[in-house]
């Protein structure tokens, strides 16, 4: 007899997910976290008056109660959609770019169009077509790919077929001339982390569309409220969660898992072990090397680790309306070539990226205390220059890049600065401490079309092993919450057989 | 999705050939191995194994104790803490002090330990310290430090006794690198003979015209020459002349943080200008506002541990003294109330928590508490 059915290492979305799906099911499980608080990257922390929200922007795939969308399933078979309050967002963004564009897409696809349209006349049918075409191509998506229909072909799913694999850029170079129109479509890429010369279509489709059907969406109480209730629902269903309690080591034998043995030096044994930390945590430093199937080892080395963020959570002694925030969600742009704007990711300096300020207050006015606001500036920035820093010299970098960020800001909009009153600037790095995963990637390996789970299994071939999270599939909310619940689905098949 | 529908998708061919060409020259992540750990402990050690080279004698009731590694330091910013682990009498216990010595001096962090009338720890370690002996401490900690994004480049530094130690390593720190900052400090003191620091701030304020050193004595003795009693907002009106355009930093036992910060805020000066420290848990919690008028501080009640033992703690006491006198390891940083490291979940019982506990809004929803700041008053089940 084993100490418990299952073991989850990481109590990030997935881990989460996961083990309160098995608890709920009967199944005796175990959640075990590094850190003091549930949630990885779904998190928060005070300062002075303000609880900074750590990740959550725009949750996806949520829906209403007459049209809901995926997540809402998920959420309710957890027991958890009624104890969360959510918050509907008017918006999917404001898009900026100095001097040259300012468009504000609601989220709903008549008004979209008809926003596009009227700053870019001269592509008119361009921009009706274009939305005609994501909105068919992805409802094949659907489905083929997420229904699974028994009966597919080429002749049932055209579009499906052509396109599944076609990058974004290509896409959006057929349908349009202008390069800002190009941007004002194509901006929610950073939120996958790979430019649109790259991106598969698929997910661009996949953002638009879900954005403006199921409506983006945030939560009172922001990230940690939902880990927070994750959590208390596991409790309550017989699940054990040490915090804390990082895994050093998974035990193998023969090929099959035994259990893991902790920092403290407890082994606990169980039939499965589902891993939220990432492939490389897992395989490398949780397992000898002659424990791992070579094929995994390879498998990995066609993947690169993916971007991290440099982000200055603001707190302001004001009302975002003071600030001429208006917007809960402003792509602010430095340029329309994506691919500078990607490369300028893989510098230190914030001097020339583009960058996203979310102020949470403009959806949800009692996000902060009263008379107050919070804002999250955010800009896709790779771990590896942040590494190769002298330590003596991480916090004047720290501030220099904030620096440059806050004087771009103040174009947009301006008096920002002057009325910060709390600020806190996380870093590749501390995503890196807070998260244990390489390159502080909280997207996991770079998502190119070679990444996606139609071509990389997220379980390895370890009997009894399985991954879950933003380094087994797509990063982000809904993906990764869904992707708890489905190990979980796995593994209770497994534990049956 | 099965793999001959996968063939049949245009480009296909093309992703499987950029994979096996990827295979055949990518990353070998296993030699990776040990990395991240290695990049996050030159910053953010979990924990420092450290030893005393020296002690410095300040004052009757103040030492320095000098911590070295014998290698590497993480970086830190003035102003910071790190928190102790210590082992005394049985019970695993630990405080949090800040640095006294300055950033720019990379092979020792210095604390200073003023004594704490009955404190557990203040008295071991002005009395049992010793040269030689190991400390394990936490990696630098706090947000107590000049923002130069946020903060004016004129500091006015407020002090209280123990609460000298961030501003010396600030002040340290501008004159021997020649930062251009200009500080005021006021110093507030119990006796004149009882200083920390005196002679040093005295001479640098002397040598150096960007520092302004205004040590104020609550019981001066007779031949004292300087300002007496405490730090009001008359002093700093009266030594400032012009309030704004500067920025306050406060730092001290709970007594005099609870005089000042009245003092301060009454001169109008605005929220985002004045930063703060508190060190450690008040004396007296019952005195507090919103203490039930039914509870005494010696009163006695038992913690049930879920799936586990039942210890008794008293009502008086932050809850994580009881905890640690009983064997039961909770982590810590700044023990007051800021850091949430000690969270804990109250399952059923009431406690009392101070104003200025930083708790998460989802966290008290959930009942979770931070044990180093909540006080029982009555019998408690919590989950560690
Ligand atoms: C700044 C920022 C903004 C974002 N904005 C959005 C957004 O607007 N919308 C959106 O959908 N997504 C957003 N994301 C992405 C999203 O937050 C993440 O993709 C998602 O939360 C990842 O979840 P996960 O399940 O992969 O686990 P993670 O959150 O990565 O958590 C992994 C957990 O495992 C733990 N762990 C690791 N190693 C061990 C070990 N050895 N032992 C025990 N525990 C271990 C870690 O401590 C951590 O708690 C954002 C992320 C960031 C950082
Ligand atoms: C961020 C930070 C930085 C700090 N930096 C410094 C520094 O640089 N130098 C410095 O000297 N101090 C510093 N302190 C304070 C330090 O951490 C300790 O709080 C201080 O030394 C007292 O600890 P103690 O163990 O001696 O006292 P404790 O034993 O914790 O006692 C504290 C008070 O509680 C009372 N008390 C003790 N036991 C009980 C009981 N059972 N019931 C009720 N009341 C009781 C005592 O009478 C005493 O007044 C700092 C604190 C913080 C939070
Ligand atoms: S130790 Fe920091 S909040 Fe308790």
């Amino acid at each position: 007899m084993t100490d418990y059915d299952v073991i989850v290492i990481g109590a990030g979305n997935a881990g989460l997910t996961a083990a309160t799906s098995l608890a709920l099911k009967g199944t005796r499980v175990i959640l075990l976290e590094r850190h003091n608080i549930p949630g990885g990257c779904a998190t928060s922390f005070c300062r002075g008056r303000f609880e900074f929200e750590v990740s959550l922007h725009q949750l996806s795939g949520l829906g209403t109660a007459k049209s809901p969308g995926p997540l809402r399933a998920t959420l309710n078979s957890l027991g958890v959609l009624d104890k969360l309050h959510f918050v509907e967002m008017r918006d999917l963004y404001r898009v900026i770019m100095p001097g040259r564009l300012d468009v504000t897409l609601r989220a709903n696809r008549n008004e979209a169009v008809q926003e596009l349209q009227k700053k870019f006349p001269a592509e008119k049918e361009a921009i009706a077509s274009f939305f005609d075409f994501v909105y068919k191509f992805f409802q094949e998506v659907i489905g083929a790919f997420y229904l699974n229909d028994p009966e597919i072909s080429r002749q049932k799913y055209p579009l499906f077929f052509q396109y599944a694999l076609a990058d974004s850029q290509s896409i959006l170079d057929k349908y349009f001339q202008d390069p800002l129109l190009k941007l004002a479509l194509s901006v929610y890429w950073t939120y996958m982390g790979v430019p649109p010369r790259h991106l598969p279509f698929s997910d661009l489709a996949a953002l638009l569309f879900a954005y403006i059907e199921f409506r983006p969406f945030h939560m009172k109480g922001g990230s940690q409220m939902l880990s927070n209730t994750l959590l208390d629902q596991l409790l309550r269903h017989g699940g054990t969660a040490r915090f804390n309690c990082a895994v050093e080591r998974i035990l193998v034998k023969d090929g099959a898992v035994r259990g893991v043995k902790t920092e403290q030096g407890d082994e606990i044994t169980a039939r499965c072990v589902l891993s939220n930390a990432s492939p490389i945590a897992t395989y490398i430093e949780m397992m000898d090397r002659d424990e791992v199937p070579e094929p995994l080892i390879t498998q990995m080395r066609s993947s690169t680790v993916g971007t991290s963020f440099f982000t200055i959570y603001m707190g302001f002694d004001c009302d975002p309306s003071e600030l001429g925030i208006t917007e809960t969600t402003n792509f602010i742009c430095a340029t329309t070539d994506s691919d500078r704007d990607y490369t300028e990711s893989k510098r230190l300096e914030c001097d020339e990226s583009s960058f996203i300020i979310s102020c949470y207050d403009v959806s949800d006015p009692d996000f902060s205390p009263p008379g107050t606001c919070q804002a999250a500036l955010v800009t896709m920035k790779y771990a590896e220059p942040w590494l190769r820093l002298p330590p003596s010299q991480y916090a004047s970098v720290k501030y220099r890049c904030a620096e440059q960020l806050l004087a771009r800001s103040e174009e947009v909009f301006p008096g920002l600065w002057g009325h910060l009153e709390e600020m806190e600037i996380a870093t590749p790095i501390t995503h890196m401490r807070y998260l244990g995963h390489p390159g502080g990637g909280p997207y996991g390996f770079d998502q190119y079309a070679k990444d996606s789970t139609m071509f990389v299994s997220p379980k390895p071939p370890i009997v009894g092993l399985y991954g879950a999270g933003a380094w087994y599939g797509s990063a982000g909310y809904q993906p990764t919450l869904m992707s708890g619940a489905s190990a979980a689905r796995a593994i209770l098949k497994e534990l049956k057989a | 999705m099965k793999t001959e529908i996968l063939q049949q998708l245009d480009g296909y061919g093309d992703v499987i050939k950029e994979i096996e060409v990827l295979r055949k020259y990518g990353y070998d992540y296993s030699i990776d191995r040990g990395t991240i750990r290695q990049y996050i402990d030159r910053l953010h050690p979990a924990s420092l194994d450290l030893k005393i080279v020296d002690i410095i004698e300040e004052t009757p009731s103040a030492r320095t104790l000098r911590l070295a590694s014998g290698g590497y330091l993480p970086p830190f910013q003035a102003g910071q803490y790190i928190a102790l682990t210590l082992d005394i009498g049985g019970v695993r216990t630990g405080r949090a002090y800040s640095i006294s010595s300055p950033p720019n001096q990379t092979g020792y962090y210095d604390i200073t330990v003023r004594r704490v009338e009955e404190g557990y720890v203040s008295s071991y370690l002005l009395e049992e310290a010793s040269p030689g002996q190991r400390i394990v401490t936490s990696g630098p900690s706090g947000n107590f430090f000049f923002h130069p994004i946020l903060h004016d480049r004129t500091m006015v530094l407020i002090a209280g006794g123990s609460g000298i130690t961030p501003f010396m390593s600030m002040i340290r720190e501008i004159v021997q690198c020649g930062i251009d900052r200009e500080v005021y400090l006021f110093y507030g003191n119990r006796s004149d003979d009882d200083v920390i620091f005196h002679d040093e701030l005295t001479e640098i304020s002397s040598t150096f015209s960007n520092i302004h050193y205004i040590p104020v004595i609550e019981k001066p003795s007779r031949n004292y020459k300087g300002l007496a009693g405490y730090i009001t907002a008359d002093v700093l009106t009266k030594e400032l002349r012009e309030l704004s355009g500067k920025t306050y930093y406060l730092c001290g036992p709970p007594a005099m943080y609870d005089f000042c910060l009245p003092q301060i805020e009454g001169l109008g000066i605005p929220k985002k200008k004045i930063r703060r420290e508190m060190y450690g848990t008040p004396k007296g919690i019952s005195a507090h506002p919103g203490w039930p008028s039914g509870v005494k501080e010696d009163a006695v009640v038992t913690v049930l541990l879920q799936g586990g033992r039942t210890i008794t703690a008293s009502s008086g006491e932050p809850l994580l003294n009881s905890l640690e006198r009983n064997g039961v390891i909770v982590p810590f940083l700044c023990r007051s109330g800021e850091c949430s490291m000690c969270r804990v979940k109250l399952l059923s019982g009431k406690v009392f928590q101070p104003e200025g506990v930083l708790l998460r809004k989802s966290d008290r929803e959930y009942g979770y508490i931070h044990s180093c700041a909540a006080y029982p008053l009555e019998d408690l089940e919590i989950l560690i």
